[in-house]
């Protein structure tokens, strides 16, 4: 079981079966990084709402389709012309939504808190490129899919987020209903290459700010 | 001697590793590198198996995908394979091959005879009329029939193997590795484009693995090893042999069938067994060959009897020579090859019996040179022997090939090579719907124009030399990888040829008709008298000539007979090949096994199960599931003991008499917020929500645009403008998309959003007279008492000090209480619940006593009670749908057309059993007379039906014609089990009918 | 498989993250209730159904979640354009289109 973070709080992994191991020889190494998530509605031509997220957030919101922004404390996904899905640290999530209600207020916006429905997953390691062949129907060659690029689309039967990191590894976002179906799927297409489950943890690889 | 037909050197097999394997229980041995075929045809056996409806003997032709009659059945038991060709079967130690017909052996088969005795009374369509009558008997006749005809068997047992499939994408898609395709791939290559090379074929080389041709100075051998060596050092290429290209699809997609361990055998099996290619190409090239056709003649399908370029095959790949004394049939210069090939082998050719009257070309004179006999202007007009090839008759032609124009003789042969043209590998051009057309001059059908992006190359548009399969390869992957064509040139020697004859149908002295059979399509039994008489019965389309004769049918899809039968029809009509057309192909190319196409989507992973947060504590108390949508939620929680009736009885009971708590996580939930979101829900709801305030909830029935349910669920007011949706369990996604539809494409200028947060809020439901006696002990910060917390009430607060949304709605009818918390924090909330209920001996409950207590209450669940046909009328809610809201909402129109306003519609009542210990079957279609005569007139059908254990009788829920002015009306439903059970119709609302309880 | 270009992505995606949503460019009547009966079954059902170039919608549902425009040729399945909604169609039937 994937260790949980506190009594009251089981993450979508905590119920899948895997084992944690410390195997170095693995093909794909898997993390699961536990987040708030909130997601951000608004009209990007308007100038009063960009500058107000970018009053509460200090950064500015990505515009370029399938873009993402990174700071020390928050990512930004572009999901849609007027959707956005914002990625605080663990437990802030309700300040943060708070504060941005406040800066949006009047305005034709919406912040929904959708912590508990996601989960994300880092996957590495060096047959990372082909298990993803297997799964996701997405060109995921970095050349297509490089560093800071968020792309929403299938993984197997269900849906997936996907986003290159700096390392060149791959966060994926999955549904936390999804998240069981997910991991069988994961374990059976990397059967062939060995699977490590690192310890789920707190906190991201720092990249920097991207647009 | 063992492998009488080796040659003792050349070819690309390994004599240092001998194969054991058997055919027909007999034990042979072959080599490493050897198709099954090969090692066959090494060791002198021909009589493969016995043809499909005329089960006359026949062997093996060819020696790749063409090849039409050597259908094997391979292995046994769970990994048995049913018909693969014994030409692209790898020989792998242990293998164990069958014919796959011939009783009671494929020497004697007495199906022949009848073969033999009723070939006249079985000619093409015969199955069309015969068998006709009595109609009766038409079982009987097709036990024999299926019998009688067919190939292979499959295992009855599940599949032990495992596949997978793999994405692609890539700048050039190149299909097949022969010359032509070697030559592209290294060009797009060498250009940094991400390349695929599929080819078919265990190695990659496609004819230059039997080429004895010299490129450049350096042999064919050596020029593909280097080339092969050179592509698989391309980080940019990725080589896939074994692997058949078997579909090409819309925007340049394709699918590929990878064989992976198939040629290891099933025991030495690790991994997956076959690998489906999903590949997504920015430009094709075709680079698939081209097959050789036979010739069509008397008795053509004798074991001996084969392919030209097959026989030079078997000599120079697999040193294997399929005969002492060949004769050669060619209407072009390539079957001279074969006839140099026998005799470089050491063994007899008795004639190259060329059709033409002249043969003074290249490959003619060396064999001349050679000491070979040619005799030109003459045809082989008939093979002799009763079992395999014993001799031949060859006559002398007219210039046409038309007729015989003097005496005839036999000589004596074992093999008789047919070489008959070449026809274009077109089949995955057809597959874009582009229309192959014939060349007069190729004497063939060539890929149509480009549908997609596409390029072609080599023997696929005619480049039969060497040399011009290269360089037009070269051309082409340069073309595709948008460079500049090179300036290669390919020396392969002199590769100059005559002109080829167009003939396909070799006269007999006899007729068409009454020669002995002159087969076509050799895997479906189709002779050049079959196509003459369904054009003489009116077939004259060559689609209706397909499918009368069956021609093209099999698993061969006709490679080796399409052309041969256009050119009969073509002929038999009067009119050119051109003007006859060809029927053109679909995927797959070959056939593509079942667990192929399914990969891993099988077994616990065919369809994603979703969970909710609770499920390991439903799974821990012992809980059975059912699935609802593709969730797995609590059907019932058996104690020990327990039947199933009884569970039910105890959770209904416990809920109605103390408290009961079930999960309901899993309904839908959409949080809508914006100026606009009120006026948004008065378009999609029947009802008004004009006045719906912060803090209270409303039930909603959504229609579609057709007046018909469509799905329900309450709606909670959270703020002036914001609004939480809940929907049904499989409706969720559904409706999303639809309020997402309405908003985008027809509403724009309304502010609203709307998010799914279906998975981040869990969702209890405390039911029972004791509910808020639980919930009190968990929340101190809202006031749950009669007077503050009404019925249809919201309030936010903690529950467990977790921040909670606490509904109070009921689909019971009980006082009950919803609690939403995120699901992260649901399964702690869920099990201090369960903490602060033992008092009160809280019964956890599935979704079996969900339906059953709001089915006492006669509450609708939309997609039980519903199906897409029922308006708000029919299901008894007239209530629900507002008659003064200004905005025409979804549906509204509908409910008043002719049709949705008619007396006599289906209509939504309750059903009491006479025998109040009766339950009636859900489904069970309802009669006003159960005398009648069947069919009977069905007024409606049960939809709900349940044991109810708080009114001690069965209650239902159905639809009935006019139901609602036949209230005390008695109707009937006849079982399956030849019962039938009575039943009062009655109000829906079963208990409590003024809904006292929930108001408490 | 389709090859689809969502305008709001920006790129061509796979047809598995979409779904079909109809024939486009059908306003909904704005006084349903002014409609005879065939006139508002003419809206609910019936369709032009052409061979050839066919204006349609299609749902990114696995990606933005978007509605969008596509012409599509409905017997080779070409996807000339795809455009928001909102926006015409830069080819017709009329406008130098194929049959």
């Amino acid at each position: 079981m994937i260790k949980c973070h506190s009594e009251t709080i089981r993450t979508p992994l905590c119920d899948a079966v895997l084992a944690i191991t410390s195997d170095t020889n693995a093909g794909i190494y898997m993390r699961e990084n536990t987040f708030g998530h909130l997601n951000l509605r608004g009209n990007p031509t308007d100038k009063a709402f960009l500058s107000s997220i970018e009053t509460v957030l200090a950064l500015n919101l990505p515009l370029i389709p399938c873009s993402s922004v990174r700071s020390d404390v928050f990512s930004v996904y572009w999901l849609g012309p007027s959707d956005w899905l914002l990625m605080v640290p663990i437990g802030t999530e309700s300040q943060v939504a708070a504060d941005l209600r406040d800066s949006l207020m009047g305005q034709h916006s919406a912040v929904v808190d959708i912590s508990s429905a996601q989960a994300l997953v880092n996957l590495s390691g060096v047959k990372l490129p082909e298990l993803l062949q297997k799964a996701i129907v997405y060109d995921c060659d970095p050349t297509h899919l490089p560093v800071g690029k968020v792309v929403q689309t299938t993984f197997a039967k269900t849906g997936v987020t996907l986003c290159r990191c700096e390392d060149g590894s791959i966060d994926l976002i999955i549904c936390r209903s999804f998240s069981d179906y997910f991991t069988l799927w994961l374990r059976d297409a990397s059967a062939e290459y060995g699977l490590a489950v690192v310890d789920a943890c707190l906190s991201r690889p720092k990249v920097s700010a991207q647009t | 001697m063992s492998q009488p037909n080796r040659l003792s050197v050349g070819g690309r097999i390994d004599r240092s590793k001998p194969i054991e394997f058997s055919f027909n229980k007999r034990s042979y041995e072959g080599y490493a590198g050897d198709t099954l075929a090969s090692a066959l045809l090494a060791n002198g056996v021909n009589l493969v198996g016995r043809s499909f409806k005329y089960s006359r003997p026949r062997g093996i032709m060819g020696h790749g995908a063409e090849e039409a009659n050597a259908l094997m059945q391979l292995g046994q038991g769970a990994v048995t394979v049913p018909n693969p060709k014994a030409t692209q079967v790898e020989l792998y130690s242990g293998m164990v091959a069958t014919s796959t017909n011939g009783w009671p052996s494929v020497e004697f088969d007495l199906m022949a005879w009848l073969g033999k005795l009723g070939g006249p009374f079985m000619p093409p369509g015969f199955y069309y009329k015969t068998f006709m009558f009595p109609q009766a008997w038409w079982l009987r006749y097709e036990k024999f029939i299926r019998k009688a005809a067919g190939f292979g068997h499959i295992s009855q047992q599940p599949d032990p193997d495992i596949y997978d499939k793999l994405n692609h994408y890539c700048d050039v898609m190149v299909i097949g590795a022969g010359p032509a395709g070697i030559s592209a791939a290294l060009e797009a290559g060498r250009n940094g484009k991400r390349v695929i090379l599929a080819d078919e074929q265990c190695e990659l080389g496609g004819s230059l693995l039997a080429s004895q041709q010299n490129i450049n100075g350096a042999s064919a051998s050596d020029w593909l090893g280097t080339a092969v060596t050179e592509l698989a050092s391309m980080a940019n290429v990725v080589l896939l042999s074994r692997t058949t290209v078997f579909g090409y699809y819309d925007h340049n997609f394709l699918a590929a069938l990878e064989q992976r361990t198939d040629h290891l055998g099933p025991t030495a099996v690790k991994g997956t067994r076959q690998r489906l290619h999903r590949i997504r190409a920015k430009a094709v090239v075709l680079a698939t060959g081209a097959i050789e056709r036979p010739l069509v003649f008397g008795n053509n399908d004798l074991p001996g009897v084969m392919l030209a370029q097959s026989v030079s095959a078997y000599i120079n790949r697999y040193a294997v020579v399929p005969g002492e004394r060949a004769l050669i049939m060619t209407s072009n210069d390539s079957g001279y090859q074969a006839a140099l090939d026998i005799q470089s082998a050491g063994r007899t050719v008795v004639a190259v019996v060329d059709c033409r009257y002249h043969a003074e070309g290249r490959l003619a004179q060396m064999a001349r040179a050679a000491g070979i006999e040619v005799i030109t202007g003459h045809g082989v007009i008939e093979a002799c022997g009763s079992h395999s090839v014993t001799g031949a008759v060859i006559a002398p032609l007219d210039q046409a090939g038309d007729q015989i124009t003097g005496a005839q003789r036999s000589v004596s042969c074992d093999l008789i090579a047919m070489a008959g043209g070449w026809s274009p590998v077109v089949h995955l051009s057809c597959h874009t719907g582009s229309r192959p057309v014939w060349d007069e001059q190729l004497i063939g059908f060539v890929p149509g124009p480009n549908v997609q992006q596409q390029y072609c190359a080599g023997a696929v548009v005619g480049h039969y030399t060497l040399a011009h399969a290269l360089s037009g390869g070269a051309a082409v992957g340069a073309e595709a990888a948008g460079a500049k064509v090179p300036e290669i040139h390919f020396d392969c020697g002199d590769e100059t040829e005559a002109q080829a004859q167009a003939l396909f149908l070799i006269p007999h002295s006899k007729s068409v008709s009454r020669a002995p059979k002159q087969f076509v399509d050799f895997q479906n039994d189709v002779t050049a008298a079959g196509i003459e008489l369904a054009i003489r019965e009116g077939y004259e389309s060559i689609e209706h000539i397909k499918r009368y004769t069956a021609m093209g049918f099999g698993t061969d899809q006709g490679k080796t007979a399409n052309v041969n039968g256009v050119a009969i029809a073509a002929k038999a009509l009067h009119q050119s090949i051109q003007a006859t057309g060809t029927t053109i192909f679909r995927p797959a190319y070959t056939p593509v096994t079942f667990g192929a196409l399914a990969g891993r989507d099988v077994g616990s992973l065919f369809d994603p199960a979703r969970y909710t947060a609770t499920h390991q504590w439903h799974v821990a108390q012992g809980a059975k599931f059912e699935n609802v949508g593709q969730w797995k939620r609590p059907w019932y929680f058996p104690k020990a003991g327990e039947t199933m009736q009884q569970t039910l009885n105890r959770e209904c009971l416990a809920v109605r008499n103390s408290v009961g708590i079930m999960d309901a996580s899993t309904l839908g939930k959409i949080d809508i917020q914006g100026t606009d979101a009120r006026e948004f829900l008065n378009r999609i709801y029947t009802n008004d929500w004009s006045n719906l305030k912060p803090g209270k909830c409303r039930y909603g029935l959504m229609l579609k645009e057709d007046g018909m349910v469509f799905d329900d669920g309450v709606t909670t007011c959270l703020s002036e403008n914001h609004f939480l949706m809940t929907t049904t369990t499989g409706g969720a996604a559904e409706v999303l998309a639809w309020l997402e539809l309405w908003q985008q494409t027809e509403w724009p200028e309304l502010e609203v959003y709307f998010t799914s947060v279906t998975d981040h809020w869990v969702t209890y439901s405390l039911v029972g007279p004791n509910s808020r006696k639980v919930l009190e002990q968990l929340c101190n910060d809202v006031d749950l008492s009669a007077e503050a917390f009404k019925f249809m009430d919201y309030k936010a607060g903690t529950v467990a000090g977790i921040p909670a949304r606490i509904c109070r709605i009921s689909f019971t009818g009980e006082l009950s209480f919803e609690v939403n918390v995120p699901a992260n924090q649901g399964h702690f909330v869920w099990q201090q619940i369960i903490a602060a209920g033992e008092a009160y001996d809280i019964t956890p409950y599935g979704t079996e006593s969900m339906h059953i207590l709001r089915a006492e209450k006669g509450y609708i669940i939309v997609g039980q009670d519903t199906d897409g046909s029922l308006t708000p009328q029919d299901c008894g809610m007239d209530w629900i749908v507002s008659k003064t809201k200004a905005f025409s909402f979804i549906g509204q129109r509908s409910l008043h057309r002719s049709d949705t306003a008619r007396s006599d519609r289906k209509q939504l009542v309750g059903l009491k059993p006479k025998d109040p210990a009766a339950i009636i079957p859900e489904g069970s279609q309802i009669v006003m007379d159960p005398n009648q005569q069947i069919p009977m007139d069905m007024v409606g059908h049960v939809t709900s039906s349940y044991w109810s254990v708080c009114l001690d009788h069965g209650i239902a829920m159905g639809t009935v014609k006019a139901g609602f002015s036949r209230m005390g009306e008695t109707v009937y439903c006849p079982l399956v089990d030849g019962r039938t059970l009575a039943a009062e119709i009655c109000s829906p609302v079963f208990y409590d009918p003024n809904g006292e309880r929930h108001h408490d | 498989m389709l090859q689809i270009y969502c305008p709001y992505c920006q790129e061509l995606r796979e047809e598995t993250e979409f779904s079909y949503s109809g024939e486009a460019h059908i306003a909904r009547p704005l006084e349903p209730q002014q409609l005879t009966d065939a006139q508002w079954a003419d809206y609910l059902f019936f369709r032009t159904n052409p061979r050839g170039i066919h204006h349609e919608m299609w749902y990114h549902a696995s990606g933005c979640r978007r509605y969008f425009n596509a012409t599509r040729n409905t017997q080779t399945y070409e996807i000339y354009e795809t455009y928001p909604l909102g926006q015409q169609p830069a080819l017709t039937c009329d406008i130098g289109g194929k049959r």
